[in-house]
């Protein structure tokens, strides 16, 4: 199952690359949904987890296109990936994170974030988790994330 | 329109009575449970409290399943409490991890005495104690610092003594799909050696750097 959507993964990143190319370029001043979504995916890490039972991940989806939806998102690293919005305290399990046309959508501490289970190993800081992100038009993505410390704070950057 | 006023003014009344019910004192509305959780704008992570909280009478069971009396067990010692869950992969960690980090940096100082230093006690009280049994508490503050104190018991008297420190918990609901969803809180509360008083709140967003900055500040019950 991971086998067949890691193949699948590498090329349609490759794909998501031509479209981003060619899309940014033609549909700049457009914000509308026919718009084809060009997506950059910057600022990802995970915290090293406690123990190899779970592990958060962040990032921040930037689209200069139109609208697109994350849909789902899996890695070699863990059983089960899932996709969570923090309200009041309790998280809450999300099908699908909309990406807004000329927008973001971000995963950051204390709000959205991807919540990795059942690892394969317990990942250290500075290695690289490959992490794919599937979206509805962009097709998947993959991304290596980088596993930061575990008090790891991104405006501060240590 | 006039719905509308009606409902922001229960909604202040709502908010005013529980005020008084979280802080347990009839003299003051002064400091709303609301204004705890702000952001400070002065660029200080922690929010000095003019009206301390009491310590919550909790008496628990520790991750080696005995009998923790925590009033009794940190009185005169600076404590700090924070109520979360294990089952948590992105605040939890990372505040303990922060309070844990801190507190290593905290062996650096050469302004404190070593007893000093070991007089400080970080409590974490489960919010989800039905699967964070002791050892399973154990096990996952043996991966963060195996010194910090991992509380679990009954739900209800841990809910009831974070509603003292006006934070709010709710219980672990288990959902369709067999998925537990938890709550944390989302402030560490310091205690004072002197006086025993919980007087400072942070905010899940105060980093490793605000604690390590202000912990030797709390050891001796003074504000950073």
């Amino acid at each position: 199952m991971n086998r067949c959507l890691g193949g699948t993964a590498v090329v349609m990143a490759a794909g998501l690359a031509l479209a981003g190319c060619g899309g940014s370029a033609g549909s700049s001043s457009a914000g509308s949904s026919s718009a084809k979504p060009a997506l950059r995916i910057t600022s990802a890490y995970m915290p090293a987890p406690v123990t190899s039972d779970m592990a958060a991940g962040f990032f921040t989806v930037t689209n200069s296109g139109g609208a697109d939806t994350l849909t789902s998102v899996t890695s070699a690293l863990a059983g089960d990936v899932t996709l969570h919005s923090t309200k009041g305290g309790a998280m809450e399990e999300e099908k699908s994170f909309a990406v807004p046309a000329d927008g973001t959508l971000d995963f950051a501490s204390g709000g959205n974030h991807l919540m990795f289970e059942k690892l394969t190993h317990k990942p250290k800081q500075g290695e690289k988790v490959a992490v794919q992100l599937h979206f509805a038009k962009s097709g998947t993505v993959t991304v290596e994330i980088p596993v930061k410390s575990a008090t790891y704070n991104p405006t501060t950057g240590h | 329109m006039h719905k509308k006023k009606t409902l922001a003014a229960a909604a202040l009344l709502a908010a005013a009575a529980f005020t008084l019910s979280a802080c347990g004192s009839g003299n003051s509305g002064d400091k709303p449970v609301a204004e705890v959780s702000a952001e400070s704008g002065s660029g200080k992570a922690a929010t000095v409290l003019d009206q301390p909280f009491e310590k919550p009478d909790l008496v628990l069971t520790d991750t080696h399943g005995k009998k923790y009396d925590l009033r009794a067990e940190t009185k005169g010692k600076p404590t700090l409490i924070y109520f979360g869950y294990t089952h948590c992969p992105d605040v939890c960690p990372l505040t303990m991890n922060n309070l844990a980090v801190a507190k290593k940096e905290l062996q650096k100082n050469k302004q404190l005495t070593q007893a000093q230093k070991d007089s400080l006690r970080i409590v974490f009280v489960t919010t989800d104690p039905e699967r964070d049994n002791p050892s399973a508490l154990g096990t996952w503050l043996k991966g963060i610092d195996p010194d910090v104190v991992g509380l679990t018991g009954d739900f209800s008297t841990i809910q009831a003594g974070a509603r003292t420190l006006g934070i709010s918990i709710e219980a672990p609901q288990k959902q369709k799909d067999g998925k537990v969803v938890s709550t944390h809180g989302t402030q560490v509360i310091a205690f004072s050696p002197k006086t025993d008083g919980g007087y400072l709140v942070y905010g899940q967003n105060a980093t490793v750097d605000d604690y390590t900055k202000d912990l030797p500040k709390i050891i001796k019950g003074e504000n950073p």
